[in-house]
């Protein structure tokens, strides 16, 4: 394989980088603030991938517009499973919060498979950005959009948190949900929101797996499960961390399918490989802090 | 006690030559998820909430079909359970460090790398194509019925012992507070490894007992994310920390599934699998064993308060 092709594959892992940042620095928010793992938020990504998908189709509406308005009504969305599910398995024990959460992830995925069939669908749109070419390797417009998009997505979370008073106040009901409760934060809406905001950028990010994937109803659950790695890997509730596991697992996923020969099959367990010898060392990912048993 | 053991081997005999093809293979099917859930549930005692249990389903099924051609089937599948002790063993102490949701997504992680192994090596494992392992009793579903519902009445004989009080209270006070069980003397990391091995073995029987009755093993079946989910939602609904438990709540899932495949049918009862879980979980947290302890004991003895 010559340097041209490595660069390309390089490059465009990099973008599939931007869309994985997005979709794991959203569950790793909802983590971090409730700490509830919502093995459901792949299927949030799969609903905006179809609302971005539908409002071209049907309406003409182009994809980048279309995933904000999949933004806003997978954050909406969002909001009403919360109050009307996820908000009362806070308290109970972590199995239980576990298997609510999948068992509202089996009965999204079936309810898009009766509504929209099993069948792939593609999203043939133009792209909105020109192809670009560096020293030979060419990325295709889209991937250049989807890593664009992901990186503001996900600067974005990063300076809301920093830098807006409702950023703070998510902080600290992260942190320390006792003492924001003392500090006059209403931790419980706070809550609320981490999920709104999770299924927001859930619901963009779908916009981005309807440009460069097969738009389908499984299409979540495979990714939701590279987002835990990369969630784990970097350190569960960390921001930061969601960002570099992002980085390291698609490139580990893209030299496993360009340097060994059928690794592609099989790049996405070794990843798992990686995040365990990882745990080993550190058990709380790289970025994360210390957990209480 | 006896009512259970003696309700067991009575409905395992009695469909076993009495009933319909279709009541031994609604048996079959309730016995590996039962034995599934045992798997889960014994893992959990310790405090240990597992997504792995796919993981030792499918390791078990490979090494009783994979042995088989050196050995025999028969010395495969009693080799079976040193290698899914082994290697129940070693996950146990490579995951002794991680809590909670780290725990959960490294098992998750290890059921999926398990597989990888499986395509890395095709020449030894047969691949993505997956294997033949030898069918049980020539494809007999009563004579395998009554294997599996053997190593069903043997696992609960196996949970039983660890619910006595020469484990319990071991058990309970790792998953409570691990940091008080290592400071009163309880041996932690033996505790675990131990709940480690028993619960891979036995969920690796379970897989040997699904390979064996159609000769047919697939990784993308064996090792998938349902197997680790299934165990889960049946403890659950049944009752944690109960031999009693998962053995209703197969029971009870595989009714629900039934009757929302006959009524709904295809995708649809998928639904209704994922509404029942949900519905569970909001309403019944502490499974149908948690509910009847409730009803049976007044809340306010101590009893009741030592149980929530």
């Amino acid at each position: 394989m010559d340097a041209t092709a490595i660069l390309q594959t390089f490059l465009l892992s990099l973008t599939v980088a931007g869309l994985y940042a997005a979709i794991a620095s959203g569950l790793t928010l909802e983590f971090g603030v409730t700490h509830i793992v919502n093995f459901a938020h792949g299927e949030f990504v799969m609903l905006g991938a179809y609302t971005t998908y539908f409002l071209y189709t049907i309406l003409g509406v182009p994809p980048l517009f279309g995933m904000l308005i999949a933004g806003v009504v997978i954050g909406a969305l969002s909001a009403v499973v919360y109050r009307a599910f996820l908000g009362r398995v806070l308290r109970q024990d972590e199995h239980n919060q576990i298997l609510a959460t999948i068992g509202l992830s089996i009965l999204m995925v079936n309810l898009a498979v009766i509504l929209w069939s099993p069948n792939a669908r593609a999203l043939q749109a133009p792209s909105v950005l020109p192809a670009v070419t560096i020293l030979g390797a060419t990325v295709p417009g889209n991937n250049v959009l989807v890593l664009l998009v992901g990186l503001a997505l996900y600067l974005g979370l990063v300076l809301f948190l920093a830098h807006t008073r409702t950023g703070t106040q998510l902080r600290l009901a992260s942190d320390d949900p006792e003492l924001a409760i003392y500090a006059g934060v209403n931790v419980d809406r706070m809550f609320a929101l981490s999920f709104i905001i999770g299924g927001a950028t859930a619901g963009v990010a779908g916009g981005l797996v309807a440009l460069v994937l097969y738009v389908q109803p499984g299409v979540g659950t495979d990714l939701v499960v590279r987002a835990f790695a990369i969630v784990a890997l970097g350190g569960m509730g960390s921001i930061p961390g969601a960002l570099v596991g992002a980085v390291a697992l698609s490139l580990a996923e893209s030299a496993m399918s360009t340097f060994i020969p059928g690794g592609a099959s099989w790049g996405f367990g070794v990843a798992f490989v990686i995040l365990v010898l990882v745990l080993i060392i550190r058990p709380s990912g790289l970025f994360g802090r210390e957990i209480r048993a | 006690m006896i009512a259970l053991y003696g309700g067991a081997t009575a409905l395992i005999l009695g469909i076993g030559f009495a009933a319909g093809p279709y009541w031994v293979q609604l048996a079959i099917g309730v016995a590996i998820s039962a034995l599934l859930a045992l798997s889960w549930d014994v893992l959990s005692r310790a405090g240990l909430v597992s997504l792995g249990t796919a993981g030792f389903f499918g390791l078990g099924s490979y090494s009783s079909a994979l042995l088989a051609d050196p050995l025999g089937a028969g010395l495969a599948w009693v080799c079976t359970v040193p290698v899914c002790a082994l290697v129940a063993m070693a996950l146990g102490l490579i995951t002794l460090r991680l809590r909670r949701m780290y725990f959960a997504i490294a098992t998750l992680a290890f059921a999926l790398a398990l597989q990888v192994v499986v395509l890395i090596a095709p020449d030894l494992t047969g691949g993505a194509g997956g294997i033949s392992p030898t069918v049980i009793f020539g494809g007999d579903p009563r004579f395998q019925l009554l294997l599996i519902g053997a190593f069903l009445l043997a696992a609960l004989g196996i949970s039983d012992v660890l619910l006595t009080p020469r484990f319990r209270p071991a058990f309970f006070v790792i998953r409570v507070n691990p940091d008080l069980a290592a400071a009163s003397g309880v041996p932690v990391v033996r505790a675990k490894v131990l709940a480690f091995m028993v619960s891979g073995v036995i969920a690796g029987l379970a897989g040997a007992s699904y390979g064996g009755l159609y000769g047919y093993v697939v990784p993308a079946d064996v090792f998938t994310l349902n197997w680790s989910v299934l165990p889960l939602a049946v403890t659950v609904l049944g009752g944690m920390d109960t031999t009693t438990g998962p053995l209703l709540g197969a029971i009870l899932l595989r009714a629900l599934e039934e009757a929302a495949r006959a009524t709904v049918g295809g995708v649809g009862y998928q639904v209704v699998y994922g509404a029942v879980i949900i519905g569970f979980v909001l309403l019944m947290p502490s499974g149908i064993v948690g509910l009847v302890h409730r009803l049976r004991q007044r809340p306010r003895t101590v009893a009741g308060l030592a149980r929530t």
